[in-house]
């Protein structure tokens, strides 16, 4: 077990460094525009060599991803160089990072507790009245864009219980409405799934023997069951927790949250080289992470799950 | 014959399934009376009917599936008029437990074997902790698994299939229940551990005065194991008798059918015999005899009406209008009438 931890951190390590590097080659083939603000236009071509020279843009390449990796390491992220101007780029996220995660977070949570519960009760109650009014839920939910009934929230519903439209950091009050519709979306992906993996489990042959066994309907239905349909789900928990961090893009711009959302769309659109760089780097390994752990989450679960150690039996 | 009483009394059993607005009638007014101690075989081709029928007696027919008549008188009860899960839970594995084909699929792979056996005992004996933990222990050591105390903590992939078997016996004995039934206990399992599963049962059985039941269509197991055999053919049980009965004086033209496909009968260079066509469907109502139309031995009249039992002694009857006073006289095939000494030859 601890051998397979041990091999899968460092393949996720290795994963991580070629990402690097190949965001690294990526962004010197960017235009030099972007590590230059509006005054860009107005400078000569002396200054603008002046400038790269002193962000070490002319020193071999090797060097350069040397740097590169060191600054990464000491924390160094560098400035934003077109949004906010000269602000660290660590500045700009310690703003905006908790805002999104905290809405991230909670919504997870939400849709998490009630997806599960709505899939329970569908599976539970497979091909009755229930079970149609939850898939009546996730079609509607999957099939009708989300931006109308993010905007129906945001209009109506606001509207009739008299909540805030725009977010409002001191007032609680106002965070109701976009953790509603940041769960909407995820509650109906999370009972998709329970549902489907439970009644994969009902059909299995050792349910039919718990049922002999004289195990009372909902003790199997929660402790043989569900146990065992989370299993395939845990999986992708971490990811989905960690990438809370990158914010949702419609729903920060339609209520004002100040979160990461717009932020990389803004950043490639404006070129700003150097926050572009460490946004994805951050995202690409929060994902990795996410999946590392998740694989160490369904080993601790599932038993069978044993890879290079002494491999199982059979 | 010693007199015994029944502990399990099936009459006029009817079960029918509904299959999208059409209706399937599985068991044709069945009646089986099951003496305690005794070891029952339930013999016949798959689709007749064997799972069923036992099913039935612990409530766990599919949802579509109901018994539409007749009675199963179980310690003063019918247990045929019970409709809550509620009801059934105080029967299943508790005083009848079952035991199923695939031991590969029966346990949970996700919990422990000693969870799995101590849920049973925990939930009907209400004995928690460590107490319930011992026991499970030596339910383990009971049914045959080495180094119990170590067992009890894996979990059942680390198990083979004969394994298996054996901890889903445990399971099912834990409890120790009235009636065992095995649904073809053996049939996935290789020939050397099928004899040590069909011991094991035996013992059990022997141990804790169990009545079982098996299913099965090995008739080699039936003679191994049985004491009473029913043979099933479309529904119907239509031979019911001793396991002596059965094998040497079977009075029914089915009966016949399948003793002759034992492949210990084939003759050397010969084709196996088989029973020809297939059994009837059973969405239609069925006139007269059900096997008339694969019988070589049918009588006008098997198409006209059903015959009813006819008893040839006090332990044996068959369902068969060859045993009509007024009926030609048939001969039991060759092949039949020497089974005896051909299995002796062997």
């Amino acid at each position: 077990m601890l051998k397979y931890s041990i091999k899968r951190l460092l393949e996720s390590l290795v994963t991580v460094l070629i990402i690097v590097v190949a965001v690294f080659l990526l962004m010197r083939l960017m235009p030099v525009e972007g590590y230059f603000g509006d005054e860009y236009a107005k400078l000569t071509q002396e200054m603008i060599n002046r400038k790269l020279e002193s962000l070490g843009l002319f020193d071999p390449p090797l060097v350069q991803l040397g740097n590169f990796l060191g600054d990464i390491f000491t924390g160094n992220l560098g400035v934003s160089t077109r949004i906010q101007i000269d602000v660290p780029v660590t500045t700009i996220l310690a703003q905006k990072v908790p805002v999104s995660a905290a809405f991230g977070v909670v919504s997870t949570f939400i849709s998490l507790i009630l997806g599960i519960a709505l899939g329970v009760t569908q599976a539970r109650f497979k091909g009755k009245f229930m079970d149609s009014l939850g898939t009546g839920y996730i079609i509607i939910i999957n099939s009708v864009p989300p931006l109308v009934y993010y905007f129906f929230i945001q209009v109506f519903v606001s509207d009739w219980f008299n909540l805030p439209m725009r977010y409002d950091g001191d007032n609680p009050v106002s965070w109701i409405l976009p953790l509603i519709s940041m769960s909407l979306g995820s509650i109906a992906g999370n009972a998709l799934w329970v549902r489907r993996y439970m009644v994969d489990e009902l059909n299995k042959d050792y349910i039919k023997l718990a049922r002999a066994k004289g195990l009372p309907y909902k003790y199997i239905m929660y402790r043989h069951v569900l146990r065992n349909a989370f299993v395939p789900m845990v999986q992708y928990l971490p990811v989905s927790f960690l990438m809370t961090i990158g914010g949702s893009l419609l729903i920060e711009e339609l209520y004002a949250i100040p979160g990461m959302g717009n932020l990389l769309v803004q950043a490639v659109q404006k070129q700003d080289n150097n926050l572009v760089q460490v946004l994805i780097l951050i995202y690409s390994t929060v994902g990795i992470i996410g999946v590392f752990i998740g694989d160490l989450l369904m080993m601790v679960i599932d038993p069978r799950i044993k890879i290079g150690s002494k491999g199982g039996a059979r | 014959m010693e007199e015994r009483k029944p502990i399990l009394s099936a009459k006029d059993i009817e079960i029918t399934f509904s299959m999208r607005g059409r209706y399937l009638k599985a068991i044709r007014k069945c009646s089986l009376d099951l003496y305690e101690g005794e070891t029952l075989a339930i013999v016949g081709e798959s689709g007749s009917g064997k799972s069923v029928f036992t099913k039935s007696f612990i409530g766990m027919l599919d949802n579509n599936g109901s018994i539409t008549g007749g009675s199963i008188m179980f310690e003063g009860v019918d247990i045929a008029k019970y409709t809550k899960e509620s009801d059934w839970l105080k029967i299943r594995g508790k005083k009848i437990a079952m035991v199923f084909q695939d031991p590969m699929t029966s346990l949970n792979p996700l919990k422990t074997i000693g969870e799995q056996i101590r849920e049973v005992i925990e939930l009907h004996q209400g004995i928690k902790g460590e107490e319930s933990k011992k026991m499970a222990i030596e339910m383990l050591e009971k049914v045959g698994i080495t180094d119990p105390a170590n067992r009890y903590k894996q979990y059942p992939h680390e198990f083979s299939g004969g394994m298996r078997q054996r901890v889903v016996i445990a399971i099912a004995a834990a409890c120790f229940p009235k009636i065992l039934i095995c649904d073809e206990p053996t049939t996935a399992l290789d020939v050397t551990i099928q004899a040590q599963i069909l011991d094991l049962i035996r013992n059990l059985q022997k141990e804790m005065g169990m009545t079982v039941i098996y299913i099965t269509h090995d008739l080699g197991v039936v003679a191994n194991v049985a004491d009473r055999v029913a043979v099933m053919y479309a529904g119907e049980l239509v031979e019911v008798g001793t396991a002596e009965d059965i094998f040497y004086d079977a009075r029914h033209p089915y009966t016949w059918a399948l003793l002759s496909s034992l492949p210990q009968l084939g003759e050397k260079g010969q084709p196996l015999p088989t029973i020809e066509g297939t059994p009837p469907n059973l969405y239609n109502d069925i006139v007269g005899d059900a096997f008339a139309p694969r019988n070589k031995h049918a009588l006008r009249i098997d198409f006209i009406e059903n015959p009813p039992y006819f008893e040839v002694s006090p332990t044996h009857k068959a369902k068969t209008w060859l045993l009509d006073p007024r009926a030609p006289k048939c001969e039991a095939p060759k092949v039949i009438q020497q089974l005896r000494s051909k299995m002796k030859g062997r």
